[in-house]
């Protein structure tokens, strides 16, 4: 490497260490207590139940929420309020630009969503998924919803990817409620 | 030390603009994709390129680029840079291009302007495409060294789409640069040495394809590969080169980096006397190419 070459290396030397104090990257807005208690503030108990799917269901869950399963396993509790059944909490995560975002689905005991938290948001843009009039927009659907990006959910602009694969990872935990939970 | 004090330039710009962002990154080197930076975002570029060896003598030229770019709307990016260049070049000597040795230091070499509008976004529609325009008007011939007036325009069409959950990223290029130049007298040529002054009109298109994928939080490797020819007013096809060459690349919150290699594969055109590489391209082209992007989002 020549002495040029060398001297101009000085230039990323200088900027990748200016760039570490810059915020952390990763966000954790709630835990997942924090979570459930939001989603489900009625409830006296969490009983962990994960899936572990059936290649069948696997199929179907792809085929019906459009993208690939990581995962055989998908982490569920059964909660329930005063001893009745009331709903699912469903915790998963979904690819955001650059890393994974975590979030939670609430469905009702009718497989209905109740809501949805953004729990872990790693990606500088797009922030703006967290707001409750975006992730409102969730509510009620029931498995069969197209949740398309720009036509049944609307897009934030600069955060297209993040409103995608959440949408998509909505419709993937509706259609796993469909194959699994009923 | 003018790529010293540059670098604490920059490095004093990360640290009075401590904010997040993330947009319109560059996932390769050399090929661009569709996306364009949201409304009201703003991002820092600084472009290093090292272009070395011509098969014969020494030839090591140095390029960087200060980009500045600004989402105007959500579809439409503008952006601004300044260039500059350092060369050493000696023991060549290429009629009509190289008229001798040259050696120095980091030298303000132009200033660009462009704007990208994205047609379609690739996350939202089946393919995502864009369009660029640009300006340049610069000062100094990149190949010698030598001053040079050089204004160029040019346009461009940018194809993204992803794959495997939009993990894996593909763009395509296409690019046409109309460019208008006249040299600089010299004195005291090599006896018969030709230096033409009058004015030159060349046309180059650029065409690539390029992937890049995520193989780890953060991390994207890719490969991209474009080929490049010029046609000038009186010798026509003047030079064509196919390149190709892998990139990494590496996000954080608010800056990212990609660093390529770009090797010269095949080229044709014309050569100069005595060229044993004539595969290559080698008379404004390079056998290897480096380059190095670093982005900053604030």
């Amino acid at each position: 490497m020549n002495d040029d070459f060398r001297k101009w290396w000085a230039v990323p030397a200088i900027i990748v260490p200016a760039a570490i104090p810059a915020p952390a990257f990763a966000v954790q807005y709630l835990t997942l207590e924090q979570a459930q208690q939001t989603l489900f503030p009625e409830a006296s108990r969490f009983v962990s139940q994960p899936v572990h799917l059936t290649p069948e269901q696997t199929r179907f869950v792809e085929k019906y929420a459009r993208v690939r399963m990581r995962g055989t396993e998908q982490p569920v509790w059964r909660v329930e309020a005063a001893g009745q059944h009331v709903g699912w909490f469903v915790l998963d995560e979904v690819y955001g630009k650059h890393e994974f975002i975590t979030y939670a689905v609430a469905l009702d005991a009718s497989g209905a969503v109740k809501g949805v938290e953004i729990l872990d948001y790693r990606e500088t843009h797009g922030g703006e998924v967290r707001q409750p009039a975006w992730r409102a927009q969730f509510t009620g659907k029931r498995y069969g919803a197209s949740l398309q990006l720009g036509e049944e959910i609307k897009n934030i602009s600069g955060a297209t990817l993040s409103c995608k694969h959440i949408s998509e990872g909505v419709r993937r935990v509706l259609a796993l409620h469909q194959a699994a939970l009923q | 030390m003018k790529a010293t004090r540059l670098g604490l330039l920059a490095g004093l710009m990360m640290t009075s603009a401590a904010v997040p962002a993330l947009a319109d990154e560059n996932l390769l080197g050399y090929l661009s994709g569709a996306e364009t930076l949201p409304e009201g975002a703003k991002e820092a570029y600084l472009w290093v390129t090292q272009r070395q060896d011509k098969g014969v003598g020494s030839y090591r030229a140095t390029d960087v680029e200060a980009e500045y770019e600004y989402g105007i709307t959500a579809r439409l990016t503008g952006m601004l840079a300044l260039k500059g260049q350092s060369i050493h070049t000696s023991g060549i000597l290429i009629d009509g291009y190289i008229p001798g040795d040259m050696s120095y230091g980091l030298r303000a070499s132009g200033i660009e302007a462009n704007l990208k509008y994205m047609f379609l976004s690739p996350a939202l529609d089946p393919v995502g495409l864009a369009g660029r325009i640009g300006l340049e008007y610069s000062w100094l011939d990149p190949h010698s060294g030598q001053d040079k007036r050089i204004i160029s325009a040019t346009t461009e069409f940018l194809l993204q789409k992803f794959f495997l959950d939009d993990q894996l990223v593909t763009v395509a290029n296409l690019g046409m640069e109309s460019t208008y130049a006249r040299r600089e007298p010299i004195d005291n040529l090599p006896a018969g040495f030709e230096w033409s002054t009058d004015p030159e009109m060349e046309i180059e298109l650029k065409a690539g394809v390029g992937l890049a994928y995520r193989f780890a939080p953060r991390w994207f490797v890719g490969v991209e590969t474009f080929y490049e020819t010029e046609f000038e007013t009186e010798i026509g096809q003047e030079r064509w080169s196919w390149h190709a060459g892998p990139s990494l690349h590496y996000a954080d919150r608010a800056w990212w980096a990609t660093v390529t290699w770009m090797p010269q594969l095949r080229g044709g055109g014309e050569t100069y006397p005595g060229q044993t590489d004539t595969d290559l391209h080698l008379i404004e082209k390079t056998k290897q190419e480096f380059r190095f992007k670093v982005g900053y989002n604030f």
